[in-house]
């Protein structure tokens, strides 16, 4: 595995050298499976996860020359992935797959069963509360990160993931749900 | 920090706890408990979220921004090249049948057509231009040879002019109207189907210029 050093150096070294390209898919390579798994839970369709994570990467690529912060890149993509989901959802409804159905490929999930469960937990929060659930486990972005994303603020943020993860460990673990949670 | 605000912490981001909250859960039983179901069930969550990720993603995902990441002055001058091209093709003016009869006409009947036909008179030559409404001034040129020959299913009065851009050959067809100027080019030639007011006619030479030159003149009054 190369060293943080190295792999600077050679992102540094592409863009001296003009090579956008490289730049690019060395900026955004690491993220594309986070992205695709996040396109994943909003759609609920292996395609129509491809086909959202395909539409970021080109608008970013489009967008990389005006990018000034390239260290940021992934919360950057992911900003893009919401907003593309967003748009397309409030333009055709139906891309979204009906509530009782999570096109699952069974080889897709360690825990097919596990899997069905979640997604009926993730389909009972609000939009906000899946979108900061999914950008923190799946993104690994900080309160103030996802605040960003979603345009929201931190505290707002910091309710919805507190009310997703009560709502999650109810349907993942209904014993220690009841006895942990107590209270809050 | 007390527990409800721990707990709080805790679901927010379980992962991220800061200093105080660590230093609460070293003391509270019931958090620390709190915190290791926490991570536990964060841990499970994250497994059940990470599905697979489809083989050869990453090489499609960046795969399909080949096209987009052409420049756009690339891009742009590709759509202009289209844009030029299908100009051509529809406006390029086409080679006229007629025209291109023309042509053929120097290139293998007009010596045979001298060798056959009797030759007439230029007093006969200009009556047949001044009917069809077309003048034969004499800074046309030397003309070498008048005649009539058969053309494009009519007769025509076959002239052939010295003129200072070249030899020019003219082809008057009273018998025949043309709706439009018409031109053709091929084998080294050019020739322009010229209508006047009763028939057309045709112009043969080796250049544009040498035809528009006669064109002219044959419209002069």
């Amino acid at each position: 595995m190369p060293c943080k050093e190295t792999a600077t150096a050679g992102v540094l070294w592409s863009v001296l050298a003009g090579s956008k390209k490289t730049a690019f898919e060395s900026a955004v390579g690491g993220c594309l499976d986070d992205l695709y798994r996040y396109a994943y839970w909003l759609c609920r369709d292996r395609w129509q996860a491809e086909d959202l994570a395909q539409e970021t990467i080109l608008r970013a690529w489009r967008s990389w020359p005006g990018l000034r912060e390239h260290k940021a890149v992934k919360g950057w993509l992911f900003t893009i992935l919401y907003r593309e989901f967003a748009r397309s959802a409030s333009r055709r409804r139906p891309q979204t797959v009906s509530d009782e159905e999570l096109l699952m490929e069974p080889q897709d999930h360690v825990d097919p069963g596990l899997a069905l469960d979640l997604d009926r937990a993730l389909r009972g929060l609000g939009e906000d509360s899946r979108h900061a659930i999914l950008l923190q486990v799946l993104g690994g972005f900080t309160c103030a990160e996802i605040a960003v994303v979603l345009g929201s603020s931190q505290g707002a943020v910091m309710t919805r993931l507190t009310r997703a993860r009560q709502a999650l460990r109810r349907t993942l673990e209904p014993g220690e749900a009841e006895k942990g949670a107590k209270g809050i | 920090m007390n527990c409800l605000e721990f707990r709080r912490a805790t679901l927010a981001d379980p992962r991220r706890l800061e200093a105080e909250a660590a230093s609460h859960a070293e003391h509270c039983a019931g958090c620390k408990e709190f915190l290791v179901q926490s991570l536990e069930t964060e841990s499970r969550l994250a497994g059940a979220l990470r599905v697979a990720v489809p083989e050869g993603l990453r090489a499609r995902l960046l795969d399909r921004t080949a096209a987009a990441r052409r420049p756009r002055w690339l891009a742009l001058a590709a759509s202009l090249l289209a844009a030029i091209a299908i100009a051509f093709a529809l406006g390029w003016p086409r080679n006229d049948a007629m025209a291109l009869a023309g042509i053929d006409f120097v290139m293998y009947e007009e010596a045979q057509a001298i060798a056959d036909a009797k030759p007439t008179d230029l007093a006969t030559l200009y009556r047949v231009a001044r009917e069809m409404g077309a003048s034969l001034p004499e800074q046309l040129g030397e003309m070498r040879y008048t005649g009539t020959c058969p053309f494009a299913g009519a007769t025509a009065h076959h002239v052939l002019v010295k003129t200072p851009l070249g030899k020019v050959t003219l082809l008057l067809i009273p018998e025949r109207s043309f709706p439009a100027r018409a031109f053709a080019s091929a084998h080294g030639l050019e020739a322009a189907i010229v209508p006047v007011r009763a028939g057309a006619i045709a112009i043969i030479g080796d250049s544009g210029r040498s035809i528009g030159r006669v064109e002219t003149l044959l419209k002069s009054t």
